[in-house]
């Protein structure tokens, strides 16, 4: 039980790292992300994808290949309907629209799962058919974007808090998958979707598991629409196809198997920060016109990359065994916390960010202190002994794991001709890179 | 209802009746259907070749498919008698027998009745016309199409084709006339040949979804390379090639990731379209467009006016049928095409024999590139402009095609003849909403609603407690 746990969380290792890598990324590129507005207004863009992503991974996890691609013209229905009742005066009141929003996510998935139990068709031909279909009625409901929400969610859009209505709804939904996960129902929802015959053996009624898996995912969706009428507080009926190609992409970049039984909230939830990350990064490189091209592009070679990766997990995991997705995170999270640390802070030498201590309270001192806008770099300016004690830190990192690796290569010959080349050619790379950026420095203060 | 299907005997059909009688009987039928088509294509003044093509094309098609019609009746053997004293049982056991059927007529009939007492505007004769020829689809759906256990989806995608074909003739003015037909078939030929690779690469049990951002990129692509100057045909050339090479690229990098090849290939397909955007938008003003001006020969090859050899059919709808009759025929009788099914149908037995899964796998995606390309190519002759969204329609009409045709995604069973009927299908029902005015968004609605009840016809997989 152990061993397939940790196996199931292998698949973390790469959410988690890719994360680490955005995150100091961004923060470099864009320091205005570690503000208290930056990320308040980061997790209200970012919300509708998680809640997208959420509803996908929980029925992805019922298997026979459940790919919701309707659950962007799903969201876009939903935040039409809302705006289109609130134009008309029909439903204006929180508790109506919460209701109204609910409803229709329950029973849209409740009618999915009852074609995938009664039809028996497949679940993809199902998801087409809604796409096309929802796709097809909110352009009919809304022509073009436009429209306004409900006056009392004005508020929720703002993002100049991190502590955002937004932010208790995706606390809530996480937390409530996470209670979720304890109950047996969770443990029958896995069972089915990695082996469907095995559970129907067992005595699992896989109908009630799959019906309630969608009716969790149409919840999801429901929060999801919310958050981007939130977002952009009005109409948008276009935006479903990108939102469903978004979210597959997130699923798959969070670990979660598309053929069923493998999935975790927080691989999602990893999964869907390190799109909108990738969105971040790329909009502070100023691409002029191609803009857009380049965001495309990436997100494809990524989704790509991460597919690849996930190929390698079972190989990789039988040799770095001794890297938890736990202690991963708590290490790349120091080292991030430190970078951000370092950017967020005033420059001890530098002139121009001794001034903007000034004006911060003491609540925003420690993380979020206001960036300093001098310098066009934004401030990842390292000294040159730091520079050198970073280079020998990821040196010795890069040795211990190559060591180790070749160690147990040398024990058990199962690599493969394709693994080993791929491993050692990246630690080789990786330790080329520090030697060449740390040379000039370290040289520096020798002399 | 299964156990009252007639049995055919596997593999028994053959496309000539075995008693000659028969034979001769189909050929005076299709001598006299074509003879009745020859002298009224004269009495309609048409040009004398045209009607000469266009009688000799009837009366083989005619009598081809009455010989195969003919051929699968000849071929079933007589039903057991158990199953005939098991029918003798009263209302009862029709209503247990029919069920669906009668269930789907009585509440096709109360919608009707609804809206004709609703709507006056609904009371004309072509809409009691087009109710009674859907109840008759329902009846031919459920009975006839059972004796066809082999192209069941085929038979019924046939009908609901014919049927779309007599509603949209009495409802719309000038449905038939030769300009329509020609838009239509032209369209299908687009829709087609963006197909083909999507049922080969589904017969082996994947999926492209890279093909429109494939056709897009082939678009603006080849109208690129055109404005360079590199000679037309050879860009032509070039762009199928290089659609060929995505394909390969995605084969080769969803070979070991079968099950998630369709994130895979969206993923290529995003990767590809970025690419070619930001390659043709470099010194270039305007973002995502290119502008040049396209040969003459590849706009005749697809335009609406286009002509072939002083025939007024665009080049492309002879391309697509070209093709179309390669792949049926390659599928059925070359070692690639039984290579094929076997791999789709059972990848493990068909290893064991020795097939080459990563070369069938691999060539299915090759085939999908290129068949996407020369799509995109083709629809820079129609259009006359490059455009990277052109191919956004295809991202599922494409599969919507396939699916309706009959072939299973899970691999093995299908073909590329059932996604001709698919796309037919598909066009001529744009064509008819159309025609009675939606717009594209009624007709996207419209579309998605009728997948599912049309697979659901032919392939309900069998449930969970028959699979144990």
């Amino acid at each position: 039980m152990a061993e397939a746990r940790s196996a199931q969380s292998t698949y973390l290792l790469i959410p988690i790292v890719l994360l680490a890598v955005l995150l100091s990324t961004a923060v470099i590129r864009g320091p205005n992300l570690v503000s208290s507005a930056g990320l308040g207004s980061a997790i209200i863009v970012a919300a509708p994808l998680i809640m997208a992503t959420y509803a996908l991974m929980s029925v992805a996890i019922t298997g026979r290949g459940t790919v919701d691609l309707a659950v962007g013209p799903l969201l876009a229905f939903i935040n039409v309907v809302i705006v289109t009742m609130n134009g008309l005066d029909l439903v204006t009141s929180p508790l109506g629209v919460f209701a109204l929003a609910l409803a229709i996510g329950i029973a849209y998935q409740l009618l999915f799962a009852l074609v995938i139990i009664v039809v028996r068709v497949q679940p993809i031909i199902v998801a087409l058919s809604g796409f096309l279909a929802l796709s097809g009625i909110n352009r009919v409901i809304m022509q073009r974007p436009g429209g306004v929400a409900p006056e009392w969610m004005a508020a929720w859009g703002k993002g100049d808090t991190i502590f955002s209505p937004i932010l208790l709804l995706l606390v809530l939904a996480t937390g409530g998958w996470l209670l979720f996960t304890l109950s047996p129902f969770y443990k029958h929802l896995r069972m089915m979707g990695y082996d469907e015959r095995a559970a129907f053996t067992a005595g699992v009624r896989g109908n009630i598991v799959r019906v309630g898996a969608h009716v969790i995912s149409g919840i999801f969706v429901a929060l999801g629409a919310m958050c981007y009428t939130a977002l952009i507080s009005s109409g948008d009926p276009t935006q479903g196809t990108t939102m469903s190609l978004t979210a597959v992409t997130a699923v798959v970049l969070g670990g979660v198997s598309l053929a069923g039984g493998r999935g975790n909230i927080l691989g999602a939830l990893l999964g869907a920060v390190n799109l909108f990350l990738i969105g971040y990064v790329l909009a502070t490189f100023n691409f002029g016109s191609v803009q857009a091209f380049v965001t495309q592009m990436s997100y494809g070679l990524i989704l790509i990359a991460s597919l690849l990766l996930t190929l390698l997990v079972p190989l990789v995991g039988r040799h770095i065994s001794f890297i938890t997705p736990f202690s991963a995170f708590m290490v790349l999270g120091v080292i991030v916390m430190t970078i951000i640390l370092h950017v967020g802070m005033p420059l001890p030498e530098g002139a121009s960010a001794v001034s903007t201590l000034g004006g911060t309270d003491a609540a925003s001192r420690y993380l979020l202190l206001p960036m300093s806008d001098g310098s066009e770099a934004s401030g990842f300016v390292l000294q040159p002994l730091q520079k050198l004690l970073l280079a020998v830190v990821v040196m010795l990192a890069l040795g211990t794991v190559m060591m180790r690796v070749v160690t147990v290569e040398a024990q058990a010959r199962r690599f493969g001709v394709f693994g080993h080349a791929l491993v050692v050619g990246l630690l080789l790379v990786g330790l080329a890179s520090v030697a060449l950026y740390s040379l000039p420095s370290s040289g520096g203060l020798l002399k | 209802m299964s156990d009252t299907t007639p049995r055919i005997r596997s593999g028994a059909i053959g496309f000539v009746p075995k008693s000659t009688s028969l034979v001769v009987l189909n050929l005076a039928i299709a001598l006299v259907v074509a003879a009745i088509g020859f002298g009224v294509g004269f009495g309609q003044g048409l040009p004398a070749q045209l009607v000469i093509v266009y009688t000799i094309v009837s009366a083989a098609g005619l009598f081809w498919a009455a010989n195969y019609v003919a051929s699968i009746f000849e071929s079933r053997t007589a039903p057991t008698s158990t199953a005939i004293s098991e029918r003798t049982g009263g209302v009862r056991s029709v209503w247990a027998t029919n069920r669906v059927l009668i269930v789907a007529m009585v509440a096709l009939l109360v919608i009707y009745l609804i809206v004709t007492a609703t709507v006056p505007a609904f009371r004309s004769i072509s809409n009691l016309i087009a109710f009674l020829v859907l109840e008759v689809i329902l009846v031919f759906a459920f009975k006839v199409s059972n004796v066809f256990v082999h192209g069941r989806s085929a038979f019924i995608g046939l009908i609901v084709l014919l049927a779309l074909i007599v509603i949209s003739a009495f409802t719309i003015k000038g449905f038939i006339s030769p300009a329509n037909v020609r838009a239509i078939l032209l369209f299908a030929s687009f829709l087609g040949i963006a197909c083909a690779g999507q049922t080969l690469v589904a017969l082996m049990g994947g999926l492209d979804l890279s093909i429109p951002f494939v056709i897009g990129a082939a678009n603006i692509g080849l109208l690129y390379m055109i404005s360079l100057g590199v000679p037309p045909w050879f860009a032509f050339v070039a762009v199928i090639a290089l659609g060929c090479g995505i394909g390969f690229l995605n084969g080769i990098m969803s070979y070991k990731l079968q099950g998630q090849a369709l994130i895979l290939t969206l993923g290529t397909g995003f990767a590809v379209a970025g690419l070619v955007q930001i390659i043709t938008s470099i010194g270039s003003d305007f973002g995502g467009n290119v502008f040049g001006k396209v040969p003459g020969w590849l706009s005749n090859l697809a335009a609406m006016n286009g002509k072939f050899f002083g025939l007024a059919v665009p080049p492309t709808i002879l391309l697509w049928i070209a093709i179309s009759i390669i792949i049926i025929v390659a599928l059925r009788y070359s070692a690639y095409g039984r290579y094929v099914y076997a791999l789709g149908g059972n990848r493990r037995s068909a290893k064991l024999v020795g097939v080459s899964e990563l070369k069938y796998w691999l060539l299915a995606y090759i085939l999908s590139g290129g068949f996407a390309a020369l799509t995109g190519a083709l629809l820079l002759g129609w259009s006359g402009g490059g455009f990277i969204g052109v191919g956004d329609p295809y991202l599922f009409t494409t599969l919507a095609a396939v699916v309706i045709g009959g072939t299973s995604l899970a691999g093995g069973y299908g073909g590329y003849g059932f996604t001709v009927i698919g796309v037919l299908v598909l066009q001529v029902l744009t064509s008819f909403l159309i025609g009675i005015g939606l717009k594209y968004e009624w007709q996207q609605f419209i579309f998605g609603l009728l997948i599912l009840p049309m697979v659901a016809l032919y392939s309900r997989s069998p449930h969970i407690r028959a699979q144990v």
